[in-house]
């Protein structure tokens, strides 16, 4: 299977870790050999049809922090679309930075590839909660696979889940925890008793937050989630202006105070139903399955005939999403060999 | 026949005897009464089980008469009358807000204040009240969308249960 991946940031770099780390055990397993032709990033590409070295990339992005200084492959004067026009490939890796305005260059990528008639992976937030029917009928009438698992939860397994394993069960309502960053900055409010403005500049300290935190703290990331669950699990067609948002940036270290006095705890909840789409600050009891702390990603599913199903996971981190990434190419391989 | 009832009663001299009250006067017979004080539900009230005798149209009577008292229901025969609902909001608390909040929460149908705790911050805007009602067993959604809209009205940041 010949793999594009286009941006190479934590999620790229993870992808090519990861399959770095399993080829003997997606050889031996599931009889695939996965090949990178190509990896883009702001600077350029790397460009090999017989195959890219996995550890050679990491080690050139993170020495030169440009995947066009790759020996002998790499080329600085070349586009990402020029790349999915020239180079033979089965299955586009797109990994490039999540943009919540357009959902581009993303979005032109993705369509490209499924024009072309190339099956499609990807981890990025913003054309799916832009665009999501678009690509869906797009993946559709040109008969390719369209997977997007490591886009939601990072590694908690939730949209192929709710697919596959919940297969014949009807998704009535999905809530859930789907920020890590927020749920780290209430959970070390909840427990230290300290300000919002002070818990948020830690996490900064710490690179759990970002230097512009707003996506995150005002609930826009949680809401691209909701957004492509509605869409995905429950079939609603939906985009991130169908959300009513609440951040968590009003939140007083005295609400969570007098919330902790009854019992609860305060939590930025994603809900996702025929009646509602929604991100907002909410009370959970403590032990409920929401409880969860640090940057654990929750999220309970309603459904017809198994009722209530919870699952919780790592939100981020580089490895952990590829590993979602990973899932969803060993299953169009499945389709596909 | 018999009703099983839960009471949720304030914890201050005399309640359980004016809960009892229309079971005498209406002539229900009183199996039994389960009754500790010292075990108290989180907000302080007290729960008192009561078990109570006679023909439906008495029964039914007595539970009129009870809930004409103020007298909390929670559960008859096992099922929820009421359930509680818990609301924290956010933001600038003079007197005379909250007490309009409650005043409006108050006014809607099915719902009770139940306690009112209040948190002041040096900065007003970050102050927080948590609001706990007793509501119709089953009205909470319908509830909690009201609480928003009150609490928006009034430039709050309403944290609802989930």
């Amino acid at each position: 299977m010949k793999i594009i991946i286009l941006g190479f940031g934590a999620v790229g770099q993870g992808v090519a870790r990861v399959l770095s780390m399993k080829k003997d055990y997606l050889n031996d397993r599931y009889d695939l050999n996965p090949q990178i032709v190509a990896v883009t990033d702001r600077s350029g590409a790397a460009i090999n049809i017989n195959g890219l070295d996995e550890e050679l990339l990491l080690k050139t992005k993170k020495k030169t922090g440009k995947i066009s200084s790759y020996p002998e492959y790499g080329t600085a004067d070349v586009s990402s679309l020029e790349v999915l026009e020239d180079v033979d490939y089965d299955c586009l890796v797109e990994v490039t930075p999540t943009d919540i305005d357009n959902g581009e260059p993303a979005r032109s990528h993705i369509l490209k590839a499924m024009g072309d008639g190339k099956d499609v992976v990807t981890s990025n937030k913003g054309p799916l909660a832009l665009s999501f029917q678009e690509l869906a009928t797009s993946a559709q009438s040109n008969g390719v696979e369209f997977k997007f698992e490591a886009s939601v939860g990072g590694a908690m397994p939730i949209i192929n889940f709710a697919h596959e394993t919940l297969a014949g069960c009807s998704v009535q309502s999905i809530y859930g925890i789907l920020n890590g960053t927020t749920n780290y900055i209430l959970s070390r409010m909840a427990n230290e008793g300290s300000s919002y403005e002070q818990t948020l500049t830690e996490a900064q300290e710490m690179g759990i937050a970002e230097t512009d935190p707003y996506q995150d703290v005002e609930g826009i990331d949680a809401a691209c989630k909701i957004v492509i669950l509605a869409n995905s699990v429950l079939n609603l067609p939906v985009t991130l202006k169908d959300v009513e948002v609440e951040g968590i940036s009003r939140i007083t270290a005295e609400s969570i105070a007098l919330a902790k006095k009854e019992g609860l705890l305060i939590k930025l909840i994603g809900e996702a139903s025929p009646d509602a789409l929604e991100v907002s600050p909410r009370l959970v009891p403590k032990g409920s399955p929401f409880a969860v702390e640090g940057t654990l990603n929750v999220a309970t599913l309603k459904t017809d005939l198994a009722d209530e199903v919870t699952v919780v996971g790592k939100g981020a981190g580089s490895v952990e999403t590829a590993s979602a990434i990973l899932s969803d190419i060993l299953s169009i391989w499945k389709i596909r060999k | 026949m018999r009703f099983n009832l839960v009471l949720d009663l304030p914890d201050v001299p005399g309640q359980l005897l004016e809960a009892l009250e229309p079971m005498g006067r209406l002539g229900a017979n009183i199996v039994a009464v389960i009754h500790q004080r010292d075990v108290k539900t989180e907000r302080g009230t007290v729960p008192v089980q009561i078990t109570i005798e006679g023909d439906k149209e008495t029964l039914d009577r007595v539970m009129d008469a009870m809930e004409s008292k103020d007298i909390q229901i929670m559960a008859v025969d096992g099922v929820l009358r009421k359930e509680q609902i818990t609301t924290v909001l956010v933001g600038d608390i003079v007197e005379e807000d909250v007490k309009e909040t409650v005043t409006l929460l108050n006014q809607m149908e099915g719902v009770r204040v139940a306690d009112l705790d209040l948190k002041m911050s040096d900065e007003p805007k970050n102050s927080a009240t948590k609001i706990v009602m007793e509501a119709d067993f089953g009205q909470k959604k319908e509830i909690l969308k009201n609480i928003k809209e009150v609490g928006d009205q009034k430039g709050f940041l309403v944290i609802n249960e989930v």
